[in-house]
């Protein structure tokens, strides 16, 4: 899949080590345009502001967490057709379930790999581009 | 004690009196049998209650005189907070100073990798230019490959800091454990009262033991209430 290096990523993770970890992986696969933020009560406000193509979000953050921003992206107009991915220590099977029923586009359960992350970036794209 | 016959009996011997009052009309005799019966169930409940609170005076007594609990609620717990916070702060700094060196150490690579491959190719194009020696192109190539393993493994570097955030959040979950724990043992302190000498004999985290790495921002000066919280319950509950 060619890479839209235009293309707006928003992290989310309450971690900062992980926000920096998947930023530089988004630089190395050629995303260079790149937002953080620490939880879906930050999140929010900055998906609304309508410049954001692409969310990569953790589940268990303190204030609003991942599924709650799954959630309310979703109910949003606007947003309700960002991709979204999420990407987790959250490995329970229900919970998965339960992401997938609230629309997400991607999980990707922490520790991962860079391959990993590019596989779901792609096919989450790919999907996208083809609907 | 009363046994239950003799209960059955009492509440029998009311119940006819109530009865009879009533079949003779006699409201002044029914008010008393009534109320010969609340004052004795009312005894019942009071005794109970005494009982009660005097078990827990004594499990609060017995709580206070143990100076390890004591040590664990005032001390241990809350050092335990601070020092998984320390943790926290520690992997996070480490973390983060890794992702400094790996984030100065990749553009280095890069260039090394460029550079050779520039070279390699100005030699192609330029025919005039003296040959470079077999070795030193050798070598030219080598560089780019390396350059190409140490740039993979430094985005492996940078990919194993999630360690941070995993082991983060356990040690969050804990933290919370430990939170909850504290408030518990920090109310039964309070109500338990003054603490004299703490930390003595049985102080099994003594200097003894060793204490590990020098954690700051922990603060032994936990003050606790008085004896007046146990008072002041037991007259609540109208001892």
């Amino acid at each position: 899949m060619r890479v839209q290096p235009n293309l707006n990523f928003l992290v989310v993770d309450d971690f900062s080590t992980m926000r920096r970890i998947i930023k530089n992986l988004l630089h190395d696969l050629g995303y260079a345009n790149v937002i953080e933020a620490d939880d879906g009560n930050t999140a929010l406000p900055l998906l609304r502001e309508g410049n954001v193509d692409f969310l990569i979000t953790d589940w268990n953050m303190p204030g609003m967490p991942g599924l709650e921003l799954l959630k309310q992206v979703r109910a949003d107009a606007r947003l309700a057709k960002m991709p979204v991915l999420m990407l987790t220590a959250e490995a329970k099977r229900e919970q998965i379930v339960e992401a997938v029923q609230a629309g997400v586009s991607g999980y990707v359960i922490k520790p991962f790999t860079a391959a990993t992350l590019k596989e779901k970036i792609d096919k989450i794209l790919a999907a996208r581009a083809a609907a | 004690m009363t046994t239950p016959a003799q209960e059955l009996t009492q509440y029998a011997s009311w119940i006819n009196a109530m009865s009879r009052a009533l079949d003779d009309g006699d409201s002044d005799g029914f008010r008393a049998a009534l109320a010969a019966f609340d004052q004795s169930r009312n005894a019942e409940v009071t005794q109970q209650v005494r009982r009660v609170a005097t078990d827990l005076q004594g499990a609060l007594e017995r709580f206070r005189v143990d100076s390890r609990l004591m040590e664990l609620a005032q001390r241990q717990v809350p050092d335990a907070r601070h020092r998984l916070a320390y943790v926290l702060r520690l992997t996070d700094d480490a973390a983060h100073r890794t992702m400094d060196l790996v984030e100065q150490c990749c553009p280095l690579a890069d260039q090394i990798a460029e550079q050779a491959e520039r070279l390699i190719l100005a030699q192609h194009a330029d025919g005039s230019a003296p040959p470079l020696r077999p070795q030193m192109l050798a070598f030219l190539k080598q560089a780019g490959t390396s350059m190409a393993a140490v740039r993979s493994n430094l985005a492996e570097v940078l990919l194993a800091q999630g360690y941070q955030d995993l082991g983060g959040q356990i040690i969050r979950g804990v933290m919370t454990l430990v939170d909850e724990l504290e408030q518990a043992l920090g109310e039964l302190v309070r109500i338990a009262g003054p603490v004299g000498d703490i930390g003595g004999g049985t102080n099994v985290a003594g200097t003894t033991r060793g204490q590990g790495p020098r954690v700051p921002g922990i603060d032994h000066g936990h003050a606790v209430s008085g004896q007046q919280d146990v008072d002041a319950l037991l007259s609540d509950l109208g001892m």
